[in-house]
Order: C-alpha cells, then sequence, then structure tokens
C-alpha cells in the first residue's frame, strides 16, 4: 500500500517534469506570431465585468487572425484567469514576459497594473489595461502604461459638471456623495472630484461601500443625513445594483439623481437592480449602442460562434477595441520596418492621432507627454430598461505631472 | 543494520544533524542553491524569489502555530506591517534597506506582541477570531490612516543603499541572493531557537499549557515571546516583499494570505522547519506546475486555459484535504517516512 502510494507520487513528479521541460522556449522570426500577454478576472470579485471584457479581447485576436491578422502575421493573446490577485498577476507577467518574449500586455484591475508598473518600465513593455486610475496617467511613474478610456478622474469631473448643469436647471442645491469601492480602485478619482467639487461650491463628501455587503441602507443614510441631491457611484455593476434596490427602498431614487461612472454603466447594472435603475446616469466612455459602426464587427464575430453581443454586453466592446488600440500600435511599427520591441511599440503608440473605434468611444489619441487616450464620454440615462444618451460629449483632461 | 537512530548521549540528542547522509544532504541543498541561480532564467529565478519569501513568513508562522499551538489568522496583516513599514522608512526619510529591513521585522514583532496579549486568555477557535481582528483592524487602519500610509493608494518602496542615495534597481538575480540569504539565516536562527529553554517553553505550551506552567513556564511571557518572534520574520517577509517588488499595496495582504501561509505550514508541516520550506516550494509550485501542464496540454485539449484556473483551485483544495486525511504531519513526515524506509530496510520499527 505504502510502496504504490509513493509510486504513484513519483510518477505524477515525473510526468510533471516532463511536462514542464516541453513547454516555453519561442523565437521571434518574422512568420512567428506576435505575442502579447493577458490578464482576465474571469472568477474573481470583479469578474461580474471582467469576463466579457477579457473574452473580447481574446474574441478581437481571433476575428483578427481569421481575417488576415497584422499585415499578413497572426497574434497570439496569451493570457489566463488570475482572479484578481495581485500575485498571481506578477507571476503570470513574469512568465508571459520572460518565457513567452511578449511584446506587449493586457492588464486588468487598478491594483495588479500599479503594482506591475515599475516593472513595465524596467522591461519596456507597453501595458493596457483596465483600469482608468489617474496613477496610470503619470508619465514619469508609469512610463509605458497606455489608457484607452477616459481616466476615472476625468469621468468624475464630467459626472461634477453634469450635475452642476442639471443643478441650476432643476433649481436645487448641488450636494454630492460619492459611494465608492474600499480599495485603490474605488478611491481613485475621490480626491479630483473633491477638488474640483471644492473649486465650484459643490459640498462634497465621499462613503466607502464595504466588501461583500449584502444591504447599504446604513451608508445610504449617512447620504440622506448629508442631504445628497446627487450620488456618484465608482464601483462595479452589481453591489452598484444594490446600491439603488436599497435606494428605492428608502424612497431615495425620487429626490436624489444617481450616476455611475463606467464600470457600473452598463446592462448588468440595469438586469440586477430590477427596476431600481431607472432614470440613473452613467458616465460612458463606451458606448452601449451596437448599432454604431464598430460594434459590427464584434457582433457578426459573436453571431458566427451562436453568440450575442446582446447578451455579452458593453464590456465585451470594450475588452475588443482596447486591445485593437494595442494592436494598431504594433501595426504601425511594422508599417514603419521597425523590430517589435517595446520601445518601438510605445514610439508608434504615441504616434496614433484620431484613431477610430467607430463611435464606440470618441477618437483615442496618444502623445509623448500624455497616454490617455480618451478624454471625452457621453452621459447616458436608463430609459425604459436602456441606456440613452441625453448629452453629446462631455471633456475633461485634469493636468497631472 | 540499522533499526532506528537512538540517542546515547544528551549531545547527540542535541546534534542538528544525525546521520552522514544528513551532512552530505545539506551540501547538496547548498550547491543547488548556489548554483541554481546561474541556470535559471527570469521565470524561475521569480518563482525561486516567491518561495523564498514563503519561507521566511512560513518559518515565522510555524514558531507560533507549529510549535507553540497558537493559530493566527492575522498573518497576512503582521507582512503588511513590515511591508508598509519598510516602505515608509524607505520613502519618507530616505532610509537605506539595510535598516528598513530590520525595522519593518522589529516593528511588526511590537505589533504581533500586541495582539498576542489576548492570547492569554483565550485559545483554539478563540484565539483565531481574535487574530482574525487583528487581521481586519491593522488593514482598516492601513488604509484609512491616510497621512501616514497614504491610504489605499500603492506605495513606491525605494531600494536605497545609503543615505541620501538614489533608488536602485535590482534584478531578480541580485535579489536572489538578498532573499536567500535571509531565508538562510532565518531557518538557521528559528532550528537553534528550539535548542534553547525559550524554545523549549514553546514546545511545551503548545503540548500542554497546564503542565507547562506547573513546570514554571510564565505562560504570558512565553506566549507575547511566541507571538513576538513569529511577527519578527513574518515582517522580515514582508519587508522583503517591499523592496523585491518595490510596489507595496494593501491588497496583497488580505486574509487570503493569512490562509495561504496557513496552507503551507499544514502541508509542508506544523512543527517542523524543514516542513515549512517543503510547503513554500510545493505551494509556490503547484500552482505554476499545473498552469505550464494546462498549457503544454492546450494543443490536445482545446478548452484547457479556460479551465486552469478552476483546476487550480479544485487542486488546491484537494491538496489541502488529502494532506489532512493522508499525512496530517504533512511533507516534512512524508519525507520521513521515505527516508526511513530506504536507510532502515529490512528493519523498520
Amino acid at each position: 500500500m505504502k510502496k504504490q502510494y509513493f509510486l504513484i507520487i513519483g510518477l505524477v513528479l515525473i510526468l510533471a517534469l516532463v511536462l514542464v521541460a516541453c513547454g516555453g522556449g519561442g523565437s521571434s522570426d518574422k512568420e512567428s506570431p506576435i505575442k502579447i500577454g493577458a490578464v482576465y478576472d474571469m472568477t474573481g470579485p470583479t469578474a461580474d465585468v471582467g469576463a466579457p471584457y477579457g473574452r473580447g479581447e481574446q474574441g478581437y485576436v481571433d476575428w483578427l487572425n481569421a481575417n488576415g491578422g497584422v499585415n499578413g502575421r497572426k497574434v497570439e493573446l496569451i493570457g489566463q484567469d488570475y482572479a484578481y490577485k495581485v500575485d498571481q498577476a506578477e507571476q503570470l507577467y513574469s512568465q508571459y514576459v520572460n518565457q513567452d518574449k511578449v511584446v506587449a500586455f493586457m492588464g486588468w484591475g487598478t491594483g495588479d497594473t500599479e503594482a506591475l508598473r515599475g516593472k513595465i518600465a524596467k522591461d519596456k513593455i507597453p501595458f493596457m489595461s483596465a483600469s482608468y486610475s489617474i496613477n496610470l496617467a503619470k508619465i514619469k511613474e508609469a512610463p509605458y502604461n497606455f489608457l484607452a478610456g477616459v481616466t476615472y478622474s476625468d469621468q468624475m469631473v464630467i459626472a461634477l459638471q453634469w450635475a452642476l448643469q442639471d443643478a441650476k436647471a432643476k433649481g436645487v442645491e448641488p450636494k454630492v456623495v460619492v459611494f465608492h469601492h474600499d480599495s485603490p480602485f474605488g478611491q481613485s478619482p475621490v480626491p479630483d472630484g473633491k477638488a474640483f467639487a471644492d473649486a465650484n461650491g459643490i459640498a462634497y463628501t465621499d462613503i466607502a461601500m464595504p466588501k461583500g455587503a449584502t444591504d447599504l441602507t446604513p451608508q445610504l443614510t449617512q447620504a440622506q443625513d448629508f442631504g445628497a441631491t446627487y450620488v456618484i457611484i465608482q464601483n462595479v455593476s452589481s453591489p452598484a445594483a444594490l446600491l439603488l434596490k436599497n435606494a428605492k427602498s428608502l424612497g431615495m431614487t425620487d429626490k436624489t439623481q444617481f450616476i455611475c461612472l463606467n464600470w457600473c454603466a452598463d446592462e448588468l447594472f440595469i438586469k440586477l437592480s430590477e427596476g431600481a435603475a431607472e432614470g440613473a446616469m452613467g458616465i460612458m466612455p463606451f458606448t452601449s449602442d451596437f448599432s454604431v459602426p464598430g460594434a459590427k464587427d464584434p457582433a457578426e464575430y459573436l453571431k458566427s460562434k451562436g453568440k450575442s453581443l446582446d447578451d455579452e454586453g458593453l464590456h465585451y466592446v470594450q475588452g475588443w477595441w482596447t486591445v485593437a488600440t494595442m494592436i494598431q500600435g504594433i501595426k504601425l511599427t511594422m508599417d514603419a520596418n521597425k523590430d517589435l520591441t517595446g520601445e518601438n511599440i510605445k514610439a508608434s503608440l504615441e504616434s496614433i492621432k484620431n484613431f477610430s473605434t467607430g463611435d464606440v468611444t470618441a477618437p483615442i489619441s496618444f502623445s509623448p507627454t500624455d497616454h490617455r487616450g480618451n478624454d471625452k464620454a457621453k452621459v447616458h440615462q436608463v430609459q425604459g430598461g436602456v441606456w440613452t444618451p441625453i448629452t453629446d460629449y462631455m471633456q475633461s483632461r485634469i493636468p497631472v505631472e | 543494520m540499522e533499526s532506528g537512530i537512538f540517542h546515547s548521549t544528551y549531545e547527540k540528542d542535541m546534534a542538528l544533524r544525525h546521520t552522514p547522509i544528513e551532512k552530505i544532504r545539506l551540501a547538496l541543498v547548498i550547491a543547488f542553491v548556489l548554483i541554481f541561480p546561474f541556470v535559471a532564467d527570469n521565470y524561475w529565478l521569480n518563482l525561486a524569489n516567491t518561495i523564498g519569501v514563503v519561507i521566511v513568513g512560513a518559518v515565522g508562522l510555524n514558531i507560533l502555530t507549529g510549535f507553540t499551538g497558537q493559530i493566527s489568522l492575522g498573518q497576512g496583516a503582521f507582512m503588511a506591517v513590515g511591508a508598509y513599514t519598510a516602505a515608509l522608512l524607505s520613502i519618507r526619510w530616505g532610509a537605506p534597506m539595510w535598516l528598513t529591513i530590520p525595522a519593518g521585522a522589529i516593528s511588526t514583532a511590537i505589533i504581533g506582541a500586541i495582539f498576542g496579549i489576548p492570547s492569554l486568555r483565550l485559545k483554539g477557535l478563540y484565539l483565531a477570531i481574535a487574530t482574525l481582528a487583528a487581521q481586519e483592524i491593522i488593514l482598516w487602519v492601513i488604509t484609512h490612516w491616510d497621512a501616514v500610509t497614504g491610504g489605499v493608494d500603492a506605495l513606491n518602496a525605494q531600494n536605497i543603499l545609503w543615505f541620501g542615495g538614489e533608488s536602485h534597481y535590482f534584478s531578480e538575480f541580485q535579489f536572489y541572493w538578498i532573499i536567500m540569504g535571509f531565508a538562510a539565516l532565518t531557518t538557521m536562527v528559528t532550528v537553534n531557537i528550539f535548542r534553547t529553554r525559550i524554545g523549549r517553553a514553546f514546545i511545551a505550551i503548545r503540548d500542554q499549557d497546564i503542565a507547562a506552567e506547573v513546570m514554571g513556564i510564565d505562560l504570558f511571557k512565553y506566549k507575547v515571546l511566541a507571538f513576538a518572534t513569529s511577527s519578527f520574520f513574518v515582517g522580515l517577509a514582508g519587508a522583503l516583499i517591499a523592496h523585491w517588488r518595490q510596489i507595496v499595496t494593501w491588497e496583497r495582504f488580505t486574509i487570503e494570505t493569512s490562509i495561504f501561509y496557513l496552507a503551507v505550514i499544514i502541508i509542508g508541516g506544523l512543527g517542523s522547519v524543514s516542513g515549512s520550506i517543503y510547503g513554500a516550494i510545493f505551494m509556490v509550485l503547484l500552482p505554476a506546475i499545473l498552469n505550464n501542464i494546462g498549457r503544454s496540454l492546450k494543443g490536445v485539449i482545446p478548452a484547457m486555459d479556460v479551465l486552469i484556473p478552476f483546476i487550480q483551485q479544485a487542486v488546491f483544495g484537494l491538496v489541502i484535504i488529502l494532506f489532512l486525511i493522508l499525512e496530517p504531519e504533512g511533507i516534512a513526515k512524508m519525507w520521513k517516512n521515505v527516508r526511513d524506509y530506504f536507510r532502515l530496510w529490512p528493519f523498520s520499527y
């Protein structure tokens, strides 16, 4: 009995070692695929929005390869779920960069993107994540990070600008409470929002939404005591929907205008809030209107796979176009007959001017001094259970060092 | 022919290595550790460094949980104390690494001792909950004490070599020596602690605290001392992470980290220094190996890359359950069984 037990363990170990030895190794000649690393949150705490975003990235690369790749070369997206764990992201990053020799990297969360930014700069790996924290736009600290979306801070300013106009029109006093995820992601736009609010005479406070909370009534009561006329939510869809449901049962939704920043302004938020989201606003740098030209390819691709874009939602399109922007940088490098090194791809990305995403976003531009690709978003409102744009593009680009 | 190791003198009983084979083994391990970084690529160096840090943290936790019998769910937060102390000293005062790393360890020892005070009156599950409170309190303070810690934002630890110097960038290869140096030091110090009165007092408390008190062991003093000693090494691991990764974020030090370290010492072997090392190697390499197996099977089974994370989680749980059932004393005991089987054959009684 004992002997067999060791034999099995031994065999498993040998098998493991053989397989490990088989893996790895790679070359970078002109014929081999262009390798891009990625981490997705498919099972972690932000998986509700992370999974469709990740599938969108994979979908784009698959679609691109089926349509001839980049100038004839295929793209290989080497990625894995990291369940929003910083350690896991670091390990996968290290593996993809050192063993697979990826030339660019697609990240996800604020925590892991910030944790990696130093390494990224040392390894010279152009990096785009789904985190739009303004810290990643500080070019000195994060020279290889690029943001495809509007920063959270700029979204916050747009939300406040809109609230200010709306308050004037309605004749109410603008009193803003920011409800945020208790993390670097959630806190990110709070100070910049405060600076704008102070400069414009808006009463402003922030309340953290405890992780895994099943009832946010106490926090909402706090906001009521503050006299909130506007609530801005910086969180993902599921907790944001819970907040709206609780607010509705408190009768708050009539007097207080709720505004989502991009990670809760999506279809899931409407679905989960079971009607409570009606009338809520959303700051949406990526549109949920799938009749725009930029949504045609993802919709047709998904249809060919027996799925539908309406089920996947706007985060799918967001992932699709984010990786498309990165690959545009790679394409420009190849067009200029330069080697696909991190430095060259960075320079190409910085030369991108008005890259069209087919109206999914405002055109994307980077420059050597500013890696914020976009600074415009439309304010949308939930009308009849659908996000409907109520303004044209509003803009904010607050200064960063 | 041998049928076991029997000590006939106190000197032999106290010896660290009982047989010549153990000396050879130690020499082989040292040779491997010295040669490894010259042949490994950055990915394997990164894994080796992760293992080194986990060894320091796991040995620290084992002092408290494995040797003294005081369960702790606050490991993650104690590591955070070490990491934040080291990072903040380097950022605010430009303190060099040779000061920040010990400072991180010492500050964690103090905080650990404070949170160890309830252990006098609390045991088992109750102590687990008290240390869980420590985990939550410490992380709450870190994320909300903006003036000192900078709140939830990540800190950029500076690797300064001398006062007034610039931050230095260490490669994985260079950091390998720092981490392995500390891992070796931690191991040597801990092994020797348990050859002293203090270490034996810890073990006596674990085995029967009332009996230990009757023998004249001051329970309060030694329990607090166990918390302090353990936290010292845990803080050391935190400080090493701060300088190695250079970005300190509280998200790295959540309750999941605490549970990971408990799993490391349970799988490796409670109350065994070598067990902590085996556990660290096993727990860091297991997901990496599963990941590599999954990737090489990708051509054979197309949906493999989607399944890997689920398989990893399932295997993680399965491994812990299997260890608890088949070998509650962990890899250290398994290794001993294998060794004894061959050495004592055919009279293994």
